[in-house]
């Protein structure tokens, strides 16, 4: 510190030890004690703003750091201070800009450069974050962390083999080894034996464990790993020990009985009858030397065909609706990719069922007498099938029997609420399981369950109510709750409910949540890099930011992102239309009387909801009384959400832009995903970006160049640029890097879009595929919208035909046909909607 | 949740001869009766009696402690017992268990589910109790008076009929009943 006489430095001094003891407000007195005589000390007021930081003043916390700077620009403390304050606001460009800076006063200081490292590792950095390891390894070659983290460092830049020239050094330079087994050192062995394995040369890498064997405290996994490099080296003999001897650990791992299958020669993709029975045999043994192992029992199935299967198969099921398994049809149907093993699991249990009516057992054979809850299972197994192979009405029948038979079985209930679901009749569906949630109210997962099932029937008010019984019950409003839990599921369901009621402020709102949710993940991360380099589990560390690399690629990120993309797009289409999908194709004054029984609706909820911030906000601050404390932050509490319609969303500015922060993720992350570029292309032609717009149709074609949905933006494609053309804002250099790619995208075909689209009808009659259908009606519709409406109509009606379309008219494409033709506005709906009410009887679209 | 499970397969198994059909093994288990699983007590009572109870029955059942029961077969909820206690007439010291319901869903029976819950009650009502507490003298019940499966399984365990109560039950076709009484203790 600088230019302070000694009393004030030994102050300053003291002030530094209470920011690194968290004591901010002891700190915070030091400070302006300092500025009492030297109001100018210019680190002093950076301290000052940090303290400001963290008692909650984030204002004066920048006035304080920035006035700090001015008055001394050249203090490495100034700029460090400054760097914390933009870490602290999660602007991770300019803390590290700030740490840059301070380091170039004051190039050899430990904590700033640690402070930067930390950084570049979060915003992968990795160049960024090598080279500072580096000083830091420098400066500190006694302390283990420092080397390690450059190995780290280079694993992650992909050059595994400069991290074992790291770790090697560090080991050389150990002089005696811990004689114990030291948890840490054994955990630095394994990572340095990962590296090895990453480099690719198994051989070294197996001779490396060897060294290292005798110091590892995780024997599993030396086992494992030497097994798994028995296998890649071809030393099959060792391999089959190896992975014996794991399997006498634990019989139920499904790797090592794949590894056992590699060692032998077997279990590959293309397997010969010899093969087979060889396998067979494999697993009989091991059956035996297991006698408890699922596994082993399982796999048979997985590996047998044709006779061997109904007879593996036979025993297997068996056994298990003996026993009363509920997920037996759960594990059963993965085998279903094959055909031939569906038809003959249905064959095998349809005769159970016709034996156990009959005799009580199995077979015909009178030997056993099997207990009541065989027949249960089998029906509960046989509902489930018909289920998946979307035959409504057997499926019904069998739950219904089940039901009758053992009213009280919870899992009864999921299943009929599952195949009404399917069956398209989401009110009885949720029904079915409220009826299951009140056999089980200790039962969270039919709970949560159940409130799926009301979202999806749009009831909102019930799944609240449902939801919050398992949220915590100590805080004003139970559902916010479910966001502190980060219950993702929930947002989705919701948002996606909100969306088919035409709240598209509300949906966006739980899309953005998610979102959120999303960047806290990447956020936790922060912490780890430090943790796990002190604690040593570097294995999971990089399996955690490798994960954490991949993050968005989730499941739920890409439906919520979806989703968000396509409301911001229908709000770009229609700016005013809060309309929902009912409201399509309606006449005015059916819209006018459907927005006002809407709006009725709202205001009860509305009154009902203020009622409960009453209550909320009495009992809050009744809690508040009795813990005796602070009002205000109950206060705050019941305040609660002040932009319930996510009206924020809805008046954005520019909503494609918005559209588009959720769309980036996916373009890095979900690259090979077709939907990806699809929803680009929605984006960028609204934008008018028409290269863009190419880019995304090109890199669709590569992904699937039949795709239904890609035909018709190709048709809209040719569209924009005709409108584009005749408006004259077509620019010569676009223009010439679309033609370019017009073949790529169009084949022979010219610009006659006509026949372009006569083209794709002839070339797809045969797939049998509705969707293909759609998109051909929407095509032929955009072309002409004034004349072919008729003919579009036509496309869409030959979806009646049996022998094309009988297998694929499933319930989804059905509706999608139906909404195509409220889109069309045609007068033939009524026609489309009694004919699908003959195929879908349950269905409440066509009702 | 799993109830205590008794292992029946040696009971069944042990009546096996060469010739009689083997019966595979089966667990069963006793379990309380708590608000979070009354659902399941409401369905069965729906299912295996014409009555319909009324709320306070159910408010009773979580009462009673050992005198309520529900029966597991392998894990499945099959069958429930309900009783409550009545002070015998003219005394401080004694008491009568009535046996409002016991059952036991069709495809369960025969197996010994109901013997099971009955000899539960039994034990309960032979436990000797606090001193000053009333203690269980007699256990009865009414059974409408064709229901043979009923008074066959009572009688089998030293029920007797005392009492024929015509017009018990004036909502339904056959409206008499028996009353069946076992005096214990
Ligand atoms: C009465 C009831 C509870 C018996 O349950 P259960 O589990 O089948 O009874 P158990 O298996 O323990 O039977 C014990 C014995 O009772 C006798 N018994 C039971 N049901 C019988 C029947 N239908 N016919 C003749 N005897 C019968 C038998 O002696 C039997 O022993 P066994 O099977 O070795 O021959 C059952 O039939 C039931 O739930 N009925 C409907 C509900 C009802 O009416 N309850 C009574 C009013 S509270």
């Amino acid at each position: 510190m600088r230019d302070l006489p000694s009393k004030e430095a030994n102050l300053f001094r003291e002030i530094l030890k209470c920011y690194e003891l968290k004591q901010y407000k002891r700190g915070f007195k030091g400070a302006d004690q300092i500025l009492k005589k030297f109001p100018e000390h210019g680190e002093t007021l950076a301290m000052k703003g940090l303290f400001y930081n963290h008692l909650e003043k984030k204002e004066l916390a920048f006035e304080f750091v920035k006035k700090g700077i001015r008055h001394d620009m050249k203090s490495h403390i100034c700029w460090h201070v400054f760097g914390l304050l933009y870490r602290s606001d999660k602007n991770y460009e300019e803390a590290a800009k700030c740490y840059a800076h301070a380091l170039k006063y004051d190039k050899e200081n430990i904590q700033i450069l640690r402070d930067l490292s930390l950084l570049q590792i979060q915003m992968r950095n990795l160049e960024g974050y090598v080279d500072t390891r580096h000083i830091l390894l420098e400066l500190r070659p006694q302390n283990r962390q420092y080397w390690v983290a450059v190995a780290i460092g280079y694993q992650l830049l992909g050059k595994p083999e400069l991290g074992v020239k790291v770790l090697t050094t560090y080991e050389e330079t150990l002089k005696d080894l811990p004689s114990t087994p030291d948890y840490e050192h054994s955990e630095l062995l394994l990572y340095h034996n990962t590296l090895l394995e990453e480099a690719g040369d198994f051989q070294v890498a197996l001779d490396h464990l060897d060294t290292i064997e005798k110091q590892v405290c995780d024997r599993k996994a030396i086992k494992e790993k030497r097994a798994k490099y028995f296998l890649a080296l071809g030393r099959l003999t060792e391999a089959e020990a190896a992975y014996r001897e794991l399997l006498s650990l634990n019989p139920d791992n499904m790797g090592y009985f794949e590894g056992l299958g590699k060692s032998l020669g077997l279990g590959s993709d293309c397997q010969t009858d010899e093969d087979e029975v060889k396998i067979l045999e494999m697993f009989k043994q091991l059956q035996k030397e297991y006698p408890r192992s699922n596994a082993a029992k399982r796999l048979p199935l997985r590996y047998a065909t044709g006779e061997a299967f109904v007879k593996v198969t036979d025993e297997y099921i068996r056994s298990m609706l003996r026993k009363g398994v509920p997920s037996l049809f759960v594990n059963i149907k993965t085998l279903y990719s094959d055909s031939a093993k569906q038809a003959a699991v249905e064959k095998l249990v349809l005769g159970y069922l016709i034996a156990l009516d009959k005799s009580r057992g199995f077979d015909h054979s009178g030997a056993v007498v099997e207990p009541p809850t065989a027949l249960l299972w089998t029906l509960y197994f046989l509902a489930q099938h018909f289920d998946l192979k979307r035959e409504t009405e057997q499926a019904l029948e069998y739950i219904n029997r089940a039901i009758e038979h053992t009213p009280t079985l919870v899992e009864l209930y999921m299943a009929k609420g599952r195949i009404l679901k399917h069956a398209g009749d989401h009110v009885a569906a949720m029904a079915a399981l409220n009826e299951a949630r009140e056999l089980d109210l200790q039962d969270r997962f039919i709970n949560t369950k159940c409130t799926k099932y009301m979202l999806r029937a749009d009831n909102m008010a019930d799944a609240e109510k449902t939801t919050i019984l398992f949220t915590r019950a100590d805080i004003p409003n139970p559902l916010n709750d479910l966001v502190d839990m980060q219950t993702q599921w929930f947002s989705l369901e919701a948002g996606e409910s909100n969306v088919r009621q035409g709240q598209i402020g509300r949906a966006l709102k739980r899309f953005h949540q998610i979102d959120k949710h999303f960047n806290d993940y990447t956020e936790d991360q922060f912490d780890f890099h430090t943790y796990c380099l002190r604690k040593m589990t570097l294995r999971a560390y990089v399996s955690m930011v490798r994960l954490e690399d991949q993050l968005r690629s989730h499941p739920y990120y890409v439906r919520a992102a979806q989703d968000a993309v396509q409301c911001y797009v229908r709000l770009f289409d229609k700016p005013d239309g809060s309309e929902s999908e009912e409201m399509e194709g309606m006449t005015e004054a059916e819209k006018k009387k459907f927005k006002s029984k809407q709006r009725k609706a709202e205001l009860k909820a509305q009154q009902e909801a203020e009622e409960k911030k009453k209550k909320a906000a009495a009992t809050a601050a009744e809690t508040a009384k009795k813990a005796g404390g602070n009002a205000a932050a109950a206060a705050a509490a019941v305040k609660g959400d002040e932009d319930p319609e996510g009206t924020k969303y809805t008046k954005c500015e520019d909503p494609l832009g918005e559209a588009l922060k959720f769309l980036q993720p996916l373009q890095q992350l979900a690259d090979t995903r077709i939907e990806t570029h699809l929803m680009a292309f929605e984006i960028y032609v609204r934008k008018n970006k028409l290269l863009l717009a190419l880019k995304a149709l090109l890199k669709s074609i590569k992904i699937d160049a039949n795709h239904a949905t890609l035909h018709e933006q190709l048709v809209r494609f040719t569209l924009a640029i005709q409108k584009s053309s005749s408006a004259k804002t077509l620019k010569p250099s676009v223009k010439a890097v679309i033609d370019k790619h017009w073949s790529e995208l169009y084949g022979t075909h010219g610009q006659d879009l006509t026949a372009f689209n006569a083209g794709f009808i002839e070339k797809t009659k045969d797939q049998g595929s509705v969707a293909h259908v759609i998109s051909a009606a929407m095509s032929v519709y955009l072309i002409d919208p004034s004349k072919s409406l008729a003919k579009a109509e036509e496309l869409l009606f030959s979806v009646e035909d049996e022998k094309r379309f009988g297998r694929t008219r499933t319930l989804e494409n059905v509706i999608l046909v139906q909404k195509t033709l409220k889109g069309f506005k045609s007068a033939r709906q009524q026609e489309w909607k009694a004919k699908a009410g003959v195929w879908f009887p349950n269905a409440v679209a066509f009702k | 949740m799993t109830p205590p499970a008794i292992d029946m397969s040696s009971t069944t198994t042990a009546t096996t001869t060469e010739d009689k059909p083997k019966n595979v093994g089966f667990r069963v288990g006793l379990g309380d009766i708590t608000p979070n699983n009354l659902g399941q007590l409401k369905r069965l009572n729906t299912v295996l009696f014409p009555v319909v109870y009324a709320p306070g029955f159910y408010k009773d059942v979580l009462e009673v402690g050992e005198f309520a029961k529900i029966i597991y077969f392998n894990d499945v909820c099959v069958g429930a017992v309900c009783c409550r206690k009545e002070p015998a007439a003219g005394s401080a010291t004694e008491q009568n268990l009535y046996i409002a319901t016991l059952g036991v869903l069709a495809p369960y029976r025969r197996l010994g589910l109901g013997s099971e819950m009955l000899k539960h009650i039994l034990e309960q009502a032979n436990l000797p109790v606090v001193a000053g507490q009333p203690k269980i003298v007699k256990l009865y019940l009414h059974v409408q008076s064709n229901n043979e499966e009923a008074l066959e399984f009572y009688k089998k365990h030293g029920f007797e009929v005392t009492e024929k109560c015509e017009n018990y039950y004036p909502q339904f076709e056959v409206s008499d009943a028996f009353k069946l009484e076992k005096i214990v203790n």
